[in-house]
């Protein structure tokens, strides 16, 4: 049975103010679903939702049963989470950390460190195996955090802005690298600011893109839709401009609407 | 095994093994006596309590995200001061304890576990975050620390000289019989902690991410918290609270030899262990002719060490 998150309905409302409002939305493994949205849509709530890092109403199911149910090494088994914030500043190794990461598996240290490494690479960076993770510079920190979400080898991948503090070389690599894990047959929902990185994970017109605003599903496209830059211009309440580049489609968000 | 953690093992069995040849001289019976009943039942009780603090200290470092946090951090020491008070009070009247147990222990290991416990089953209630477990811990201290004030306010001067005297912990006996009390608690508490590094090193990444990886953090905070309690209630009921081992000493060894919960766990029990009898060795000899509490040189030799790790880190 392919992995799959579903979330039916769902609403999250924390101290008064709703931050969910019946969301629906689906991904499985070999699917790329991309999450855009404002600041504040309630697209980490969902993620954090996802998790069981808080309460939500409706369902969240994993392969189909409450994710309430599913326990902590078996969810770790089928979702992978690669949060925003920056990663420890205690004094811990990279090696180390990206090893922790592997606390689902029964495994010797000498097994964990292997697969830790085999990520390291992966994700670029195997040079930084025996540093101080609080000695890396932000962009290489975040190349460590997504070692660290290799390792776990769960099917389905949740992305939480992982181009953040990247610059344009390693942000193009970062997609490119996705891309190749999607179509090896994981499933990824990645929340994105910036709509045309996901043109670096390929075939475009199986990306699915769901726009989220103040809570809410506002609208589920391919990214190949010739309609897009106007759903995304109402969600962000600015005017996105569509330029050819080469084969590539770019969203040029413009003058104010 | 990196060389640096190598060569602070061997100084540390060193310390322990030629601690009890250090003092005044062992010449006939009397020597005998004296390593064999007094000295080296005291350098294993040392180890095995300095170990204890020291292990638990690291643990609630890491389960708490707060380098501040130690054994009394979660009211372990404050419930047992209480305990102690309370049966320094009562002890004339209650009269021996079965099993010949001293009441002064029995009734500071029940405060100390009851207390500690409370925090323990609050922090696994699953909603608790970690602060808030923090914050119940200095709470429930403060709340121990003023009910022992009241009682002591209505002890007389024997009593009150016998409760200070026991809230500066001590480690001098004659025999094998506190170690014998205590090592079961330490060796639950000791397996139980090491038993847990796997999902310690991923909570040191963040309570958020080791849930994500499959850390079940309300259980295995409320597990290390209990079983800790367990251990240190042992400790400080027959020795009393010996001051800042189980947090300096975590410190000490994070510096030396880095934060990796596999070398950081165990290398936090053994220079435990080695700092108490180091620090025991020199509060028996410092002063001749008479003893000074531990708590007060583990303190006075532990924080200007821990001030200049430091002050020399890169």
């Amino acid at each position: 049975m392919a992995a799959e998150l579903s979330f039916n309905r769902v609403g999250v409302e924390i101290s008064g103010k709703r931050l969910l409002q019946d969301v629906s939305l689906r991904v499985s493994e070999g699917e790329f679903v991309a999450l855009l949205g404002p600041n504040g849509a309630g697209k980490t709530t969902l993620f954090r939702a996802a998790l069981g890092l808080l309460r939500a109403s409706g369902e969240v199911l994993l392969n189909g049963r409450p994710a309430r149910q599913v326990g902590g090494r078996e969810r770790a088994g089928i979702l992978a989470w690669l949060p925003q914030q920056a990663l420890v500043t205690e004094a811990l190794s990279v090696l180390d950390l990206v090893a922790g990461a592997r606390f689902r598996f029964s495994e010797s240290r000498r097994n964990a460190e292997s697969a830790a490494r085999d990520a390291l690479r992966q994700a670029g960076a195997e040079v930084f195996a025996d540093r101080i993770v609080s000695t890396l510079s932000g962009g290489e920190q975040q190349r460590v955090a997504v070692a660290a979400l290799l390792a776990q080898e769960a099917p389905l991948l949740l992305l939480d802005e992982p181009a953040n503090h990247l610059d344009p070389a390693h942000q193009v690599s970062l997609y490119r690298l996705f891309g190749e894990l999607w179509r090896a047959g994981r499933g990824v929902l990645c929340i994105s600011h910036d709509v045309n990185l996901l043109s670096h994970v390929g075939d475009a017109a199986a990306v699915r893109v769901v726009g989220l605003a103040q809570g809410q599903v506002r609208f589920e496209t391919s990214y190949t839709d010739a309609d897009l830059p106007g759903k995304l211009g109402e969600i962000f309440g600015i005017h996105f401009e569509s330029v050819q580049a080469g084969s590539r489609r770019v969203l040029l968000p413009g003058a104010g609407v | 095994m990196r060389p640096r953690v190598i060569l602070i093992l061997v100084a540390c069995v060193a310390v322990a093994v030629s601690a009890p040849w250090i003092g005044g001289a062992l010449e006939g019976e009397s020597g005998e006596f004296i390593l064999q009943s007094l000295r080296i039942p005291r350098v294993i009780m040392a180890c095995l309590v300095g170990a204890t603090l020291s292990l638990v200290g690291a643990c609630y470092q890491t389960i708490l995200a707060n380098p501040l946090a130690a054994p009394s951090t979660v009211g372990t020491t404050a419930g047992a001061t209480l305990g102690a008070l309370v049966a320094v009070l009562a002890g004339s009247a209650l009269g021996g304890m079965p099993g010949g147990m001293p009441i002064v222990a029995v009734f500071a290991f029940v405060a100390a576990l009851g207390v500690s416990l409370f925090v323990a089953a609050l922090a696994g209630s699953g909603r608790a975050r970690v602060n808030d477990v923090l914050l119940a811990g200095v709470a429930i201290s403060l709340a121990a620390g003023a009910v022992s004030a009241g009682l002591q306010f209505s002890a007389d001067e024997l009593q009150l000289y016998a409760a200070i005297q026991w809230s500066l912990g001590h480690l001098p006996q004659v025999g094998y019989r506190g170690v014998l009390m205590i090592a079961p608690f330490v060796a639950i508490t000791g397996g139980v902690l090491l038993s847990q590094t796997r999902a310690l090193q991923s909570l040191a990444a963040g309570e958020e991410r080791a849930h994500s990886q499959g850390v079940n953090v309300a259980r295995v905070r409320s597990l290390v918290l209990g079983v800790g309690a367990l251990g240190v209630a042992a400790c400080v009921a027959w020795c009393g609270p010996i001051a800042f081992v189980g947090l300096i000493v975590p410190h000490i060894v994070r510096l030396s030899v880095g934060s990796s919960r596999r070398i950081l766990l165990p290398m936090s029990a053994v220079m435990g262990a080695a700092f108490l009898v180091a620090c025991d060795t020199a509060a028996r000899n410092v002063l001749p002719g008479r003893e000074l509490p531990v708590g007060v040189l583990t303190a006075g030799i532990g924080a200007p060490l821990l001030v200049w790790l430091v002050a020399r880190r890169k």
